[in-house]
């Protein structure tokens, strides 16, 4: 099972990967992460926002209520220069982790 | 289809915010849902079927709403990043080697005294100090790194305390030298490279040791700086 703590990071760094594109709302977020990870990484509502609120607390992201085209009033989450500062050492930690991960797997199948 | 609003509404009840705030969360968990379920119906999913998989975003309304609760509410990063990994680490570093100073001054050795030129400033070496400061600049980069700060940021959290005479010195001393037109320039000048030799550069070059000390073990011991809280 993996920890909440991994968990969460990688969670954070997703949201923050994939809003470096450009602002999303919460629902795009979700589909745009699990198809760019081609469903590895799911978010469902109950994981997403209480994210979301966290890491808006925090001042990586901030929210905005924006009116569509169509008409709909949907609250879009752009990043933060405190955010895109964040953004590069986290990345950093986790290709850190993945590559000692990747070493020590290899390791124990030789 | 079910009326979203009021389903996030029911699931969240109990949730203490401010009106206008509830408001906003249940507005925005309510148009997720409706954009599930209306994907899942452009999928060709029955309507019963599109609810119920919509539904099953949320298995627990309570966990969500706790949660929710704790994501808005708790300022869980009352210091931000620069706050903990460059002034708290510098501030402590600045109070500790002010201390050291302090005790050395009264309980020490007598100090060594630099004499660059008659009629000019003398610097007092207070070596036992200059001794124990790169204990005081290691303690300053560790307190950066536990707080996730960069090498840049440990290397200035380590020589923190002499930052503020170097830029006493690097504006009072041409500030003198611009308003007062009776000092002798070859004093000054000389005034000016006394100070900051003895009070900038070597006790400078002494807390950065022990910040690069920190530094090299640090990587030497390759941790993985993952923060899992």
């Amino acid at each position: 099972m993996i920890g909440t703590g991994i968990k969460r990071g990688t969670a954070e760094l997703a949201i923050l990967s994939v809003l470096e594109e450009g602002p999303l709302h919460g629902y795009e977020m979700a589909r745009r992460i699990e198809e760019q990870t081609k469903g590895a990484l799911r978010f469902t509502l109950a994981a997403l926002y209480p994210m979301l609120y966290r890491m808006e607390q925090r001042g990586w992201i901030r929210g905005a209520w924006e009116t569509s085209q169509s008409g709909r009033r949907k609250r879009c989450y752009r990043l933060t220069p405190a955010g895109k500062k964040k953004l590069s050492p986290l990345r950093k930690e986790w290709a850190e982790l993945f590559g000692a991960l990747k070493r020590l797997t290899k390791v124990a199948h030789a | 289809m079910p009326d979203w609003r009021e389903l996030v509404s029911k699931g969240l009840s109990g949730l203490k915010l401010g009106a206008g705030e509830k408001e906003e969360v249940h507005a925005e968990l309510a148009a997720h849902l409706e954009e599930t379920y209306k994907a899942l119906r452009a999928r060709g999913l029955p309507e019963q079927a599109a609810i119920q998989q919509t539904l099953a975003q949320v298995a627990d309304w309570q966990d969500l709403r706790r949660k929710i609760q704790i994501a808005r509410t708790v300022k869980e990063n009352i210091m931000n990043d620069r706050v903990r990994q460059l002034w708290l680490p510098g501030l402590l570093t600045f109070a500790l080697s002010m201390g050291l100073l302090e005790l050395v001054q009264k309980f020490g050795p007598r100090p060594m005294a630099l004499d660059l030129d008659k009629g000019t400033p003398m610097v007092m070496f207070y070596t036992s100090w200059l001794l124990t400061l790169p204990l005081a600049g290691a303690i300053g980069a560790l307190l950066s790194k536990r707080a996730g700060g960069s090498p840049r940021i440990l290397a200035i959290s380590s020589v923190f305390p002499v930052l503020p005479f170097g830029v006493v010195f690097l504006i009072a001393i041409p500030a003198g030298l611009l308003m007062s037109h009776t000092l002798a320039h070859h004093i000054v000048a000389t005034a000016f490279l006394t100070m900051m030799f003895g009070w900038v550069l070597v006790p400078g070059v002494a807390l950065f040791s022990g910040g690069l000390l920190v530094q090299l073990l640090s990587r030497r011991s390759n941790s993985l700086d993952v923060t899992m809280n």
